[in-house]
């Protein structure tokens, strides 16, 4: 008997567990992919936004006594590069994860690769349905923000319940991003889906949409549906307020942050509707909050390269608000980490007390319900600010 | 022209020696990125079959590789009546619609001089990403085709990238011998003649169209065996994949490798790679200039560091550094084209 | 897609939007031109220097000076760049293959993008134009005031280019340094200089282009680029050596453009570049030249 427990003994002390890449008894290192170069580089402060917070958890001590390495990559918003990147984060670098990449297209054309090596696609920064929906097929990935296709949907209920007679205009970016937020439109008004009487698509090499904008107020519409990108969407109200059209405005919320809002011509921006889930560090409702003060000093003290315009960007607020729920994952998987007990964290989430998005949001998953952040609230545009109104509602897809 | 022979070839058996053997000694990331440098180099060389060799500019053979990569895509999921089509296949069928392109492209091309030229293929280059955005069914859109992953065939025990490595540069030295055969025979010659004055061509016989025409669909066909393997590489395609900037990135490649010079275009395609890459490692090495302290992360950061490293290298080398190399080396280098 | 129905009031409205569009091509288009045709050169970084000289306007304005204080100091330095971008950048590479110059224009433009993100970041800001946003009546038809205002002002400035050439000395030297420098330097033209001139000139016209289109676009380092894409479109569709080309085909091209984009459906936004493309290659294959341009046609 003796024999055998020390036989036993013996071969279980080799058998040491094999490691999981991307973590040591005090590092944990994560990686990302994010536009720093080309045209939409100013989303790559998301990942500007992530790396101060990490800074600031590890010098309080880091995750259960690890410190997070995060190495993020260049990819320009080219779905190559990202490859290129991803590969080099999962076979150079030796990640634990890849989290919050940037871009649908950059993040489907990793996909496959990251759940065939098994590595976690965590809190994929894009708002198409297919990164929650489709787990059975891709279980290692896992969406953050609520979908653009539920965003519509909201805007379709809120028509059919409070505007009479309604004629809907709708530009929309002629992309997956724009066709997503059309269809849950269409989706959202259901039987009243007729009332949509005139839509145009614009690509994002166009100049300016005034073109588009003129067309659509030739079709009498009173709403508008701005379903379009940045500069997009400011040209969309410069040329509402020019033609002297004054429909009801609902603008996406990618493009609704107080910065941008504030420099369009007022007429045209006041009463506009959009959603909001996250904490805008312009908006002078969150002015004396404790997240956004939070959000602030982190990024004077341990952002690199950031300047005063930086502390008003809401790129680096969702970049934090993400760091905040990797950094709570990390904590649910545990001392033992390891890729399963990561992805097994991220699916079984219920974090409340993110400083970085509206109080009262829960961001809740299970490995059937993969959409991290499915709440917001409703919001009115006047005086120059964002208004929030309702209570919280649900994006939730199905 | 017989006497320059031996160099050559013994240039060319060390080229692939070395390329048979240093993925033992690289890591395996690594040989991913040589693959990528391979893919790159095979488009340089098209590239200066046509501007090094019968002188037309084109801004456009980023486009050619965008043909390429969509074939391999749309063989390889849309398949042939729903058969789809094994990777490796679909390679020279991508070079062959692509060089069928670049016919198409260099017939009107022949009545378009210099810059008339440069304009309308980049404005080729310019156009095309639209197409998949506009027939998104059959090509994507923006959102894209995503192949299977690549994997080496007959389970040979070996990784991807390693696999990814040997077949660019296996097909990489099989087109190279390719080029290299044709410019020293019949076409060279004419192309030649063609580049240094068409009149004097013409005069003497040479059909400055067919050669001009010929010369497009060539480095058409190179471009597009280029771009069908760097899809297979990514296993995705969509308009950004094969950007405007990615036909701008390849004439770049061709000027500060030289033209003409073998060594050079490996240059230029390494160059590609890395300052779109490594960036922070450039930035990197600038930081040692006093005063100096660039944050690569910082938006708009890279793009300077790229647009300075072109300016001064420009203005440093002007016939790139095939053109130093030659000067330095003279006639003991490796050169892929003999000049009379 | 659902396209709305025709009406007149519409299409006047489109035509004017074109026309303003086309106004911007033009002004760029002619900066193309006229260092084209000085030094033989594609300024790939026209675009970038006039959204820097824009960023540089705004940046004035923004320290309390008005629209039409600042407009001469931001000319003034658009010069001065201009021409210390000839001297510092081009000169160098004044002999060396086309190739060669084209990558130091191209680097040039990415720098200047960079720069730009650098100093003043990426996010979209405001430009306050000179011109109100009214709109008037025309006949029936509400127009902007802007859009005529932006018309206007790319007239005068070609028309008083137009007046330098013609019938200044100076412009009569830069006229003969372009076509023929070796004669030039013979009766005393400091030809090196009057390319510099050229350069000079070329971004003051971009300077104007991009303080004029800025209140309508919204400022950021990129707003540009696609207008530069249009521009070589009408500077090629017009003829590289031409000026009146340059401003008669940044006209026709925002205007046809525009029109088809709007009112024919294959073509919608998606195929606005490509269309283009097409109008100019198949207008090349029968007058080599452009519109207006001249090509050495060699018979063999």
């Amino acid at each position: 008997m003796c024999a055998i427990v020390a036989a036993v003994a013996v071969t279980s002390a080799d058998a040491r567990p094999v490691a999981t890449p991307g973590v040591t008894a005090d590092e944990i290192h994560l990686g990302s992919s994010v536009p720093l170069s080309g045209e939409a580089a100013i989303a790559g402060n998301v990942a500007r936004g992530i790396e101060a917070y990490f800074k600031y958890v590890n010098d309080k001590g880091g995750v259960l006594g690890r410190k997070i390495t995060f190495t993020y990559l260049d990819d320009g918003y080219d779905p190559g590069r990202a490859v290129n990147n991803t590969i080099r984060l999962i076979q150079q670098e030796q990640v634990l994860a890849v989290f919050s990449s940037l871009g649908t297209s950059n993040n489907l054309a990793v996909r496959k690769l990251l759940n065939d090596a098994k590595v976690p696609q965590l809190y994929v920064s894009s708002g198409a349905t297919t990164f929650g929906r489709d787990y059975k097929k891709y279980p290692w990935t896992i969406g953050y923000i609520p979908p653009y296709s539920e965003e519509g949907e909201l805007y379709g209920r809120y028509v059919v319940k409070n505007i009479k007679k309604p004629k809907i205009a709708v530009l929309y970016q002629n992309d997956d991003y724009g066709r997503d937020l059309l269809g849950g439109l269409k989706r959202g008004l259901g039987s009243k889906a007729k009332s949509i009487v005139a839509s145009v698509g614009y690509d994002p090499t166009s100049a300016d949409v005034q073109p588009q904008v003129t067309q659509l107020k030739a079709s009498k519409a009173n709403v508008l549906m701005v379903f379009a990108f940045g500069k997009f969407s400011l040209q969309a109200f410069n040329a509402v307020s020019r033609l002297g059209w004054k429909p009801q405005i609902f603008v996406n919320d990618v493009s609704s942050a107080s910065a941008l809002m504030a420099i369009v011509p007022q007429n045209a921006a006041n009463g506009s509707i959009s959603i909001v889930f996250g904490k805008d560090p312009a908006s002078p409702l969150w002015r004396n909050d404790k997240g956004v003060r939070l959000f602030q000093s982190i990024l004077r003290k341990y952002g690199s390269s950031v300047n005063s315009r930086d502390l008003k960007d809401g790129y680096f607020t969702a970049g934090m608000a993400t760091a905040y729920t990797m950094v709570d994952t990390l904590k649910r998987a545990g001392k033992t980490l390891t890729r399963q007990s990561v992805m097994n964290a991220a699916t079984h989430l219920n974090e409340k007390g993110n400083p970085f998005v509206l109080p009262g949001i829960v961001l809740h998953t299970t490995p059937s319900s993969r959409f991290p952040l499915t709440q917001v609230r409703l919001q009115r545009w006047s005086g120059n600010a964002w208004h929030p109104f309702g209570k919280l509602i649900s994006a939730k897809p199905g | 022209m017989r006497s320059k022979l031996w160099p050559e070839l013994a240039g060319f058996a060390a080229l692939a020696l070395v390329v048979a053997a240093l993925p033992r000694f690289i890591s395996d990331f690594r040989a991913r990125e040589l693959a990528i440098v391979g893919m790159y180099f095979i488009a340089l060389l098209g590239l200066s079959i046509l501007t090094g060799y019968s002188g037309q500019i084109s801004l456009g053979n980023g486009a050619f590789m965008a043909i390429g990569g969509y074939t391999t895509a749309v063989l390889s999921v849309n398949g042939v009546y729903g058969h789809q089509i094994r990777d490796l296949w679909t390679i020279p069928i991508a070079g062959v619609i692509a060089g069928v392109a670049g016919l198409l492209v260099g017939v009107p091309a022949l009545r378009l001089s210099g810059v008339y030229l440069a304009l309308i293929t980049f404005g080729i280059a310019v156009s095309f990403p639209q197409l998949p955005k506009k027939f998104d069914h059959f090509l994507g859109g923006t959102t894209g085709k995503i192949l299977n992953l690549a994997k080496p065939p007959f389970g040979l025990a070996t990784t991807t990238n390693n696999w990814m490595y040997y077949l660019t540069w296996g097909i990489a030295l099989v087109l190279l011998g390719v080029a290299w055969w044709l410019v020293r025979g019949k076409t060279g010659r004419a192309l030649k003649a063609i580049r240094d004055s068409e009149v004097a061509a013409a005069s003497s016989g040479v059909s400055l169209a067919t050669y001009k025409t010929f010369a497009f669909g060539i480095s058409a066909f190179y471009a597009g065996v280029a771009g069908s393997l760097y899809a297979i590489a990514n296993a995705y395609v969509n308009p950004d994949v094969f950007p405007i900037i990615l036909s701008v990135y390849l004439v770049v490649g061709l000027a500060v490798g030289g033209v003409d010079s073998l060594v050079g275009l490996i240059f230029g395609a390494g160059l590609i790679y890395f300052l779109q890459n490594h960036a922070d490692t450039v930035a990197g090495w600038i930081n040692h200039l006093p005063a100096l302290s660039l944050d690569p992360k910082q938006p708009g950061i890279p793009s300077m560091i790229f647009g300075a490293v072109l300016i001064v290298v420009m203005l440093l080398l002007p016939t790139g550094v095939g053109g130093l190399v030659r000067r330095l080396f003279g006639s003991l280098t490796s050169r892929l084209y003999t000049r009379s | 897609m659902v396209l709305a129905a025709f009406t007149w009031t519409e299409f006047a409205q489109q035509l004017a939007a074109g026309i303003r569009e086309g106004a911007i091509y033009a002004g760029l288009a002619l900066a193309i031109v006229i260092i084209y045709r000085s030094t033989r050169v594609i300024n790939f970084a026209q675009g970038e220097m006039a959204t820097f000289t824009t960023f540089i306007a705004w940046s004035l304005m923004n320290h309390g000076l008005s629209f039409w204080t600042a407009f001469p100091i931001v000319l003034a330095i658009a010069f001065a760049g201009g021409v210390a971008i000839e001297r510092v950048v081009i000169r160098p590479v004044e002999g060396a293959p086309v190739v060669t110059v084209v990558i130091v224009t191209l680097g040039l433009a990415l720098l200047l993008n960079g720069l730009m993100s650098v100093i003043w970041g990426g996010a979209n800001r405001q430009f306050h134009g000179p011109f109100s946003t009214r709109t008037i009546d025309v006949a029936g038809v509400p127009i902007s005031v802007q859009d005529i205002g932006i018309v206007a002002v790319s007239v005068g400035l070609v028309g008083l280019l137009a007046l330098f050439f013609r019938f200044t000395k100076l412009g009569l030297a830069l006229r003969a340094a372009a076509v023929n420098p070796e004669s030039s330097r013979l009766v005393g033209i400091r030809v090196g200089w009057m390319l510099a001139l050229g350069w000079g000139i070329a971004a003051v016209l971009g300077a104007v282009a991009g303080m004029m289109i800025a209140p309508v676009v919204f400022l950021d380092p990129n707003m540009m680029q696609t207008i530069l894409l249009y521009a070589f479109a009408a500077a090629v569709l017009g003829g590289l050596d031409s000026p009146i080309g340059a401003v008669v085909g940044g006209i026709l091209l925002g205007v046809t453009i525009t029109l088809l984009g709007r009112y024919v459906g294959f073509i919608g936004s998606t195929l606005k570049l490509p269309a283009a493309l097409m109008l100019i290659l198949v207008l090349l294959l029968v007058r080599p030249g452009g519109l207006f341009g001249r090509v050495a046609v060699r018979r063999v």
